[in-house]
This record gives C-alpha cells, structure tokens and sequence, in this order.
C-alpha cells in the first residue's frame, strides 16, 4: 500500500518536474535569435535535471546542500558530488510536510528532493554534507537525518573577518576531508587533489570568459542562458561541462564579431539576493521578458559558484587544503556573516564597472538573512545613486501577475531616467 | 604596446626574481674580484666581510659613523652622517623595498632554503596576528640600538661611561650575514666565538646563535629573519619616496586573501586593507608574488613612477595558475 | 486633430481618458470591467468616442495599463500603472507651488505608493497586491454587510459622533462576520465605518512608512472617493492629501500623456 502511494507520489512529481522544466525552456531554440547553438548542451543538461547522470556510474556519492562544501575535496576522493539544492515549486511542497509553513522556501525543496527521491537515492548516497551556514540549513540537518542517512554537518563560523575563525572553518574542512576518505575509502592523495583543484580552475577560467560575454555592451548572452549554464553545473561532471563551456565561448566570441547581440537597448540589470535554482527561474526569466536583460549577477546559484579559485603557495597537501578551505570562507559574501560589507562593495563595483543600470534584489519569504541586509544595502545603494527594486518571493506560479508589475514598473523608471540624463 | 603589456602581465614574475636573486648574489659577493664596486650605500645586505665583495651594506657604513661625539656632529663633521644617509636614500628610492625581494644576497639565500625545503615536502611554520604584530616591532629595537650604541661609544649618556671600543659595528657582530656569506668564499673566519674580550665574546656568542637560528628559521619559516631587519625598518623610513610603487585599487578587491596566502613574509593588510592605495608595509619586499596571485582585474600594480609596469589580470592570473598547476604564484 | 488615449483596465473599472494634442483633458469615462476586460475596454472606448463624436481614426495612439493590460489587443503599447500613474500625478500641476511627491493609490485589488522624484519620475514604490485588506475589495465588501452603497460609505464616517470601533480580523473575509457581529451588539453604522476605514488606512500608511513618504501626497485612485478614508488616511500619515476631481482616472490620464509623448 504504501509502496503504491510513493509510487503514485513519485509519478505525479515527475511530471509536475518535467511541466516546470518545459516552462522554463519555452520558446527557446538554440541556434535561433539570441540563443547560441553551444546553449544546446546545457537545455539538455537542464532537461535531465532531476536524473543527474553523475548517479549512473558505481561512484559512491556524495551529496551536499549549499556551496561551501568544497568540491574539489569530493573530486579527489574519487565520489559524485550530488546538488540537492533546486528550485522546484513541486519538490518544495513535498518537503513542507517536515518544515514550519514560514520556512525557506529552498530548504523545503531540498528536504522534498531527499524524501521523494529517497529510495533511489538510499543506496547511492555515501554521505550528505550539509555546512551550517543559515538558521534553516542548519536546522533541516535533523529532519534529514530522519531519512536514515548519514548526514555531517560540516561547521562554517558565523565570523570571516577574525583569524578565529580562519583557523576554525581550516579545522573544519580538514575533518571533511578526513570523514569523506573514510566514507569513500579513497584516500586524499596530493596528485589527486591538485588534479581536482586544476580542474576546478579551469571551469572557472571558463566561467569568468562568458561572464565577459554576458557582461559585454551590449551582451552576447541573456541572464537566462548564463543561469541555466551555471545550474548545469550542479549537476554535470566538471570537466564536460568546462569544455561545453568553452565551445560556448568560441561561438560567441565569433558572434561577437559578427555582432549578433542579445538585448542591445535593454536597461542593464545585476541580479542578486537568495539565489534562483533550476528548475525554477522564474525571477530571472520574468525580469529579462519585462525589458531587462540581467548582465551580472551576485548569487550563489550563479556567479558565486566559480568566481574564486584556489591559490596555493606550495604544492603540498599541507597547504592545499588550506588554500581549499580559504577560497570557500573569505571572498564568500553569503548573508549568513556578520558583516555585509564585502558584498555593498562588490555590488557597487559591479553597477561602476559593468554600467549597471539597475540592481534587482530579491529574497525568499523566510529568507531572513537575505531581507535583514536590504537595509544597508539600500542605504549604499541610494549614496551610489543606483536604483534597486526589492522583491519578496518563493517558488509558487502565483505572484507572476505582481512580480511582472513590479518589473515592468522598475524597467520602465530605468528607461526614463536613462532618456532624462 | 597592448601586446607588449599583455606579455608583461601573463609573465612568471616568480620566475624573473629568480633569476635576477642569482645574478645579484653573483655580483654582490664577487663582483669584487672583477674591480666593480657599487658604493657603500647600498640597501641591501652586501657585506663588506667578504673578500669579493661589490659594494657595502650601508648599516656598516651608518654604524661606524654613528660613533661620533654629538659636539663634533653638531660641528659640521656630522655632514658624513648626512651625505652617507643621502647616498643611502637615493639608491633605495629607486627600486623601493624590492631591494630586499630582488637583490639582498641574504634574501636569496633564504629563498634558496625555503625552495630546499618544499622539495623534502616539509611544512611550513607561520605566526599568528598577535605574535606578527608583536615581533615585527625587533627590527626597530634593533635599527635604534645599531645607531645608540656606536653612538654611547663617543659620548655619554645619563653619566654612564662611554661604552668600549668592543662595540663598534654592534649590528654586524649579530648580523647572520657576517658569518654565514664569507662562506660563499670560502672564509669561515667570520663563524667564530671571538675571546678577546667579554663584549666581544658576548657579541660574537650573539652571532653564533642568531647564525643558527638564521638557517633554523629559514628552514621552518619563509624569509625568517626578514621580520627582524633592521635595514628593512630604516628603508621603510623612506618607501612613501619610492619611485617603484605597489598599489591596491580596493573597491575591486574580493578579499578572497590570495594575495596574503602567497606572501612569503605573512603581511595580512595586504589582503584585508581596502582603503590605501599604497599596500607597500614595512615587512614587504615587493618580490610581487601577491600581484601574480590576484585574480581581479588591474586591483594590484606595481609602478614605475607612475607607469604601470606589472598589474594584476585575470587573464594573466589563469595562464599562470594553468602552468604551474595548483599554485598561482 | 489629433487625440490620445489612454486606457487604464482594472480589476473593478475600466477608465478611458481622451488628450488632445495640448495635453488638455478631452473627455474620459469609468465604466465596469465585468467578466471581459477585454470586451469592456473595447465598448468603453467605442462608446466614449461615440459620446464626444470623435472618429477612430483621430486616434493616433493608444496606451494600456492595469490589471488587464496585456490583453487588450487593440492598444500599441502598454506601460505598467506605477508608470503611468506618476505620470498623471505629473500633469496635474503643482498644486500651490509643492510638487506631489508620493501617490497613494487605493484601488479595486491593489494599494500602492509611490515615490517621486525631483523629476517627477518614479524613486521608489511599494505595492500591496496579495492582501485585500488595504484594498477596495474591503470597502465593497463592508458596504455590502451594512447594506448602503460604495458611494454612501464616506458620508457615514464618524457620523455617530463616537470614535470609531476596532476591526479585529486580520483577514478582510472574517471582517464581514465580525462586523454582524459589531452590528448585533448595538454599534452604530458610523462607528463601524469609521472602523473599517481606519484599518485601511492603518495597512496603509504603514506600507507607505516602509516605501517612504515625502510631501505632497497625492492620494488617488477609487478609494479617493471616500472622504471619510482620506481623513482616516491623513489622521495615519499625520499629513495633508490631496485628491485630484476626478481620482479614478489619474492613472489613465497618465497613460494617454504617455501616448502623447513623442508626437
């Protein structure tokens, strides 16, 4: 009986999951007007989301829930890494039976991705990481310990700015690295992780040349495509993807001197705030069909992923490690520290750098961190005399009809205020 | 010129410092024997202990003149004080404190034992904040007392008698450089405990002791004994003069602290500062491994008054990080 | 001749504003939206030009904006109601020398303020669209459980003589109950009215502390119509508001000026 209803539960998600990911790709083609034919890997790639291909092989896998567990320790250990973090309105719901009604939205998704996908997941999942970076992350821990796996917390400190806690969160990933040999029984080896931290950094170089695409005036490539790019990545093994990546960038660096663009008058938006996850795009999607195009942007779904690199002095596994857990801790300008100053400064140097015209800034309902910093944010931005829109929102279809108002009414000042100067 | 610039700023600067570390220790402790000499000014740890040598190391100079009597100074002999001080400065404000990354045999010399000691996969030691910060403060003590105490020798202060003449070039009887680059000659004449008198004793004891520590450090320690120099304390009197400048445009620092994690002397402000422009501090020695590490565009120069000679690029940063492979530096 | 029109579509209303090429007030009309937008917006049109004997072809553009504006076809363009609302706020003038600043817009379905700047341009706005509370759909709703009609309900305000009574229910659905309640208890109409206009305005004015609210404040939209909610509304603010003649078509007007730019 109950081996029916999960059944029937799992059916009637797979096909709510596959609706949310025919909606987000309608009316794109690539090859066609302003979607490069390099988009073709990553629509497919998008397609699959919910069956990574990573689960296939007879890799054990390990599963994380938000981007501080650092990837290069999984790589070396030989395991898949398994993104549990998604935007999906259906998985979401699944999960809200573990949650309080106000809880985030993304927590929720992720509790339901395990609980739904429990049985396939079951035997595969070596270990889920999950750092504890937010109240709800940290919190959710126990709720997915219920399913009966093994989950580590791994400690993230709430301070970045002391030497008390450089030296914490150090002592913190060298346990990780430790829990995850033990759990794959591979060992950390100095060729294995230097191999994985170089592969890393080559996504990274990737990433960083078609944010110059992205960032170009006028772009070459939409926000949407540039998200859908990065979400591949949560699911996709490193190295294919860095070289879909870099086809990508061949073809439109070639676009570039055909000057085939994408959204040449639209009003130049960075997007930041509680990140958008696949299959749930909304914000970005919605916001590039009111008039905007978004040429930056400041989540960690997106630009934050790949931004930093490891940097070590010596070789050595006594300072890779180190080097590892100090990319993921000090350039991070994740709410969850106590100080927002390293964020106002890179946003401000974005919108100068990038010729922002606008910033859009959204939160999750629940997502405290992200709304508790609006305020000085807003206050930077106004000294800086950049418009902001701030929109509150989750990942239910119902607040489209607000949030294209309130996008349309943002686009629309932009332009004005353009015309006026 | 855009290509030019663009080969400049891929460039393995790591590499070039190397290079110009040996031809520098090459010349300084040679050089002599070929009938160069480069002046007594220099800012750099040439010392005049050794038979081929090229130049002097101007605390040696600075010390012995320092042993005048304050009425002579005064008297218009002081002016050897001002012009040795003068030479001093010019030759240091035209490379800055690169002198120290770039030329200073005893620099090299700990490069060479750090890069020993990577090989045999040893690790590193490093200080904490509070132990950084308060260390650092010796290498003043130690530029204040080469100066006083020569001085103590010609006058006297607070009614103590002057002191013997056991304590002129007090500095260089401590100076690890004495001792261990004559060796480079073969001369060990200068790693002695000299028991001619107790000063000196204590002194050359002194010596013996910080020689040892000196290799000790340096094997355990990047550029170990670089925190305690007094010669750094007295160029940095005068880096704000330079003419090579090192600048930070911190608005585009991330503050992802690569810069600090590559930086052989531990200088965190590098890393944390986002308000200066000039990022040189007392301990750098502007060896620009912190500008080959940073991956933002243009957030760290290195200039040539006013000319940027070496920036930090992304582009750079990426072909470097993929030649070497783990390491960006 | 050339007019503009601009054609703003509600949840409740459909307003039809005609311009003439000075930027002078032609004609305009309010009519219910009903269950088609799109056809009640045609027929107003329609008819609005019939009644000022204005042929279609004299209309050389037309704008949309509201609720239902992507679904009227016949428009050439549309622009969201915080555009054009402000600018309607705009052509109204400087009343006594102070430029209106910020626009509060108490609608069918939605409250909004809006900020302006030196420019008249939009700074900053704030919307409550999810919540029928601070909205016109309360009003309706309250005129309906007393049995007098929209338009009676501001002349009832503090009527009695007694301060208004406090509404309970955070939810405008389980006001109704409540207000039978009140009314079974003895409470008087006005006292009650008053009630429910205070906690509109209550909603309010705290959306417009959290946007900002700067003099002079132009308050617009159905709910203007309400002389006891816009006493409600200043007793909140603790400052003056100004309401247009006509208030319902302020967004409407906006959006035929806007028509009218670039001609």
């Amino acid at each position: 009986m109950e081996h029916e209803r999960i059944e029937r539960q799992r059916k009637a998600l797979k096909g709510r999951l596959a609706e949310e990911i025919r909606e987000t790709l309608e009316g794109t083609e690539p090859g066609g007007e302003g979607s490069p034919k390099g988009m073709g890997y990553f629509y497919d790639v998008f397609r699959r989301w919910d069956e990574p291909a990573g689960l296939a092989d007879g890799k054990p896998v390990i599963a994380t829930s938000c981007m501080q567990v650092p990837l290069e320790l999984i790589l070396a250990c030989d395991a898949v890494p398994l993104r549990l973090c998604n935007g999906s309105h259906a998985l979401e719901q699944a999960g809200s039976a573990f949650l309080p009604v106000k809880a985030c939205a993304n927590v929720k998704a992720t509790l339901g991705m395990i609980s739904v996908f429990q049985e396939r997941l079951q035997d595969r999942l070596a270990l889920v990481v999950v750092p504890t970076t937010c109240d709800q992350k940290r919190k959710a821990i126990e709720a997915v310990a219920e399913g009966a796996f093994t989950v580590y917390p791994l400690a993230v400190p709430s301070s970045k700015d002391t030497e008390e806690a450089e030296v914490y969160w150090r002592t913190s990933v060298k346990k990780l690295a430790l829990t995850l040999e033990k759990v794959t029984g591979k060992r950390i080896t100095r060729k294995r992780l230097a191999a994985a931290v170089d592969h890393v950094r080559q996504a990274s170089a990737q990433f960083r040349k078609l944010s110059r695409m992205q960032q170009h005036a006028p772009p070459l490539l939409t926000g949407k495509d540039m998200f859908l790019v990065m979400n591949a990545f949560l699911c996709d093994d490193v190295q294919r993807w860095t070289a879909a990546v870099a086809r990508l960038n061949e073809e439109l660096d070639d676009r570039k001197q055909r000057g085939r663009f994408a959204g040449e008058k639209a009003p130049r938006i960075l997007l930041t705030g509680s990140p958008p996850l696949a299959p749930g795009l909304k914000v970005p999607l919605m916001l590039e069909a009111a008039g905007g195009v978004i040429v930056a942007d400041e989540v960690c779904s997106c630009s934050r992923l790949l931004h930093d690199t490891v940097v070590s002095g010596e070789p050595r596994l006594y300072d890779l490690i180190p080097a590892i857990a100090d990319r993921y801790l000090k350039p991070c300008t994740c709410p969850i520290f106590d100080s927002g100053e390293d964020r106002r400064r890179k946003l401000i140097e974005s919108v100068h750098r990038l010729d922002v015209d606008g910033l859009v800034y959204q939160s999750y309902s629940g997502c405290l961190p992200y709304q508790m910093e609006q305020r000085q944010v807003a206050h930077a931005l106004r000294e800086a005399d950049i418009p902001v829109l701030f929109v509150e929102t989750d990942y239910s279809p119902e607040d489209r009809g607000q949030l294209t108002t309130r996008f349309e009414a943002f686009v629309e000042s932009i332009r004005s205020r353009k015309r006026r100067r | 010129m855009k290509k030019i610039k663009r080969l400049l700023y891929t460039a393995d600067i790591d590499r070039f410092r190397f290079y110009v570390q040996i031809f520098c220790f090459g010349l300084l402790l040679y050089g002599g024997w070929l009938g160069l000499n480069l002046g007594i000014h220099l800012p750099a740890f040439a010392c005049p202990f050794c038979s081929g040598a090229c130049g002097t190391c101007y605390l040696f100079p600075l010390q012995h003149q320092a042993n005048m009597s304050l009425r002579q100074m005064a008297g218009g002999r002081g002016i050897g004080l001002v012009s040795g001080l003068g030479g001093f400065i010019l030759s240091f404000i035209f490379l800055n404190k690169s002198w120290c990354g770039f030329i200073c045999p005893l620099g090299a010399l700990q490069d060479w034992i750090s890069r020993v000691r990577v090989r045999a996969g040893i690790r590193y030691g490093s200080y904490s904040k509070g132990t950084f910060r308060r260390l650092k403060k010796i290498k003043y003590l130690l530029l204040i007392l080469l100066v006083l105490l020569p001085l103590g020798m010609s006058n006297s202060f607070f009614g103590l008698p002057r002191l013997s003449h056991d304590f002129a070039t007090p500095f260089c009887m401590v100076c690890p450089g004495r001792t261990v680059l004559p060796l480079f000659s073969g001369d060990a004449g200068q790693a002695v405990v000299d028991f001619s008198s107790k000063t000196k004793l204590v002194l050359t004891a002194l010596g013996m002791m910080s020689t040892g520590l000196f290799f000790v450090g340096a094997f355990v320690k990047r550029r170990f004994f670089c925190l305690f120099c007094p010669m750094s304390a007295l160029q940095y009197l005068f880096s704000k003069a330079g003419m090579v400048r090192m600048t930070k445009d911190g608005a585009k620092c991330t503050r992802c602290g690569n810069c600090y994690r590559v930086c052989d002397m531990g200088i965190r402000e590098i890393a944390e500062s986002v308000d200066r422009k000039n990022i040189v501090r007392d301990d750098c020695m502007m060896c620009f491994k912190c500008v080959a590490a940073c991956p933002e565009e243009q957030c760290l120069k290195v200039s040539f008054l006013g000319a940027t000679l070496y920036s930090a690029t992304e582009e750079g940063f990426f072909n470097r990080a993929s030649r070497e492979k783990t390491s960006g530096a | 001749m050339k007019r503009f029109c601009g054609i703003d579509i509600g949840s409740s209303a459909v307003k039809v504003v005609l311009m003439d090429e000075t930027g002078e007030l032609v004609a305009s009309s309010i009519t219910p939206s009903g269950n088609q937008f799109y056809q009640s917006a045609a027929d107003a049109l329609t008819r609005l030009l019939e009644a000022n004997g204005i042929p279609r072809e004299e209309v050389s553009r037309t704008v949309s904006t509201g609720y239902g504006r992507k679904l009227f076809k016949q428009a050439d363009e549309s622009i969201s109601e915080i555009t054009a609302n402000a600018l309607g706020a705009k052509s109204l003038g400087t009343n006594g020398g102070i430029p209106v600043k910020t626009i509060i817009n108490i609608g069918g379905q939605d409250s909004k303020v809006i900020l302006l700047d030196d420019d008249g341009g939009v700074k900053d706005f704030g919307m409550n669209d999810k919540c029928a509370a601070g909205t016109g759909r309360f009003l309706e709703m309250t005129a309906l459980n007393m049995g007098v009609t929209l338009a009676e309900l501001g002349r009832w305000h503090g009527d009695s003589g007694k301060p208004p009574v406090t509404i309970n229910s955070t939810c405008t659905v389980f006001a109704a109950s409540e207000i039978v309640s009140l009314l079974a208890d003895g409470h008087e109409k006005g006292e009650i009215i008053a009630g429910v206009h205070c906690a509109i305005a209550r909603r309010v004015a705290h959306l417009a502390e959290r946007t900002g609210v700067a003099d002079r404040v132009l308050f617009d939209g159905g709910g203007a119509l309400n002389r006891g909610l816009k006493s409600a509304l200043e007793d909140e603010l603790m400052r003056e508001v100004v309401v247009p003649e006509i208030p319902q078509i302020t967004t409407a007007m906006g959006a035929a000026l806007y028509a009218r730019e670039g001609f």
